[in-house]
């Protein structure tokens, strides 16, 4: 996100092949250079209804570490998060939490 | 533009040099949306659509299969929304929440659109070198960047 000059290294992430029904889904987003941190802030506000310091620290995490988990629940609840959230313009993915 | 509260009502003050540029850039990105591959558009459809799941290809395919449809027509309904409230006149109210989430989200998609096109990185200042080939595209990006930002700092307080 635009606003500081931080590099940012997208941690890697290990992808899961075997599939466990009790282990929950989360939705990520992921750092990208347009988005603007006060919009990415916003949106988790009112995509969420997340308090302006909950949203704030996740936007940071998501600048600083290049992710940060928005959000957890069902495989189905997650994928209309990430809708919701490409209908923002965000780059989020969901995936099941390792 | 101008972006502020009067007696309750949130409201967007555009110049009519404004409005006319906001047209065009309506017009640009529905082009884009509909038109050809070729010129970077499918680099842009491809960041206004991305992939859902990170290491799942073939989940990544069907999750676009379902979305894409119902993300294009939201674009293509806000798209026309904000047109018409743009009208000729140069002042929108934004009071109502479905209002300024679609206006916020219509700024949103030009960003992408703009931004892609001119591989902004995170460094991007808003600095414009009047002999960069892209001068105008750049200068019309960080226009919207500070649109946005003034929008969304009233709508958070």
């Amino acid at each position: 996100m635009p606003s500081t000059a931080t590099p940012e290294t997208a941690e890697e992430i290990e992808a899961g092949t075997v599939s466990d029904p009790d282990r929950p889904w989360i939705t990520v987003v992921w750092n990208d250079p347009i988005n603007l941190m006060s919009y990415v802030t916003h949106v988790f506000m009112t995509v969420f209804g997340y308090p302006k310091p909950k949203a704030e620290k996740l936007m940071l995490d998501v600048h600083h570490r290049g992710r940060a988990v928005v959000s957890s629940g069902t495989r189905e609840r997650m994928e209309l998060d990430v809708h919701t959230l490409h209908g923002y313009g965000l780059w989020a993915t969901l995936e099941q939490q390792t | 533009m101008k972006v502020g509260r009067r007696k309750g009502r949130l409201r967007l003050r555009l110049e009519p040099v404004e409005v006319q540029l906001l047209h065009s850039l309506f017009a640009q990105l529905e082009a884009v949306l509909d038109g050809p591959d070729g010129d970077g558009a499918e680099a842009i459809r491809g960041r206004l659509v991305p992939d859902g799941y990170r290491d799942d290809p073939k989940a990544a395919d069907e999750f676009r299969r379902l979305t894409a449809d119902t993300l294009r027509a939201e674009r293509d309904e806000r798209l026309d929304a904000c047109r018409a409230e743009l009208a000729e006149s140069g002042e929108v109210d934004i009071t109502d929440p479905e209002a300024a989430r679609r206006w916020i989200q219509v700024l949103n998609d030009l960003r992408l659109a703009f931004g892609t096109r001119l591989g902004v990185t995170e460094d991007d200042r808003p600095y414009v070198d009047p002999d960069d080939p892209d001068a105008e595209l750049r200068a019309i990006y960080h226009w919207l960047s500070a649109v946005q930002d003034s929008v969304v700092s009233e709508l958070m307080g």
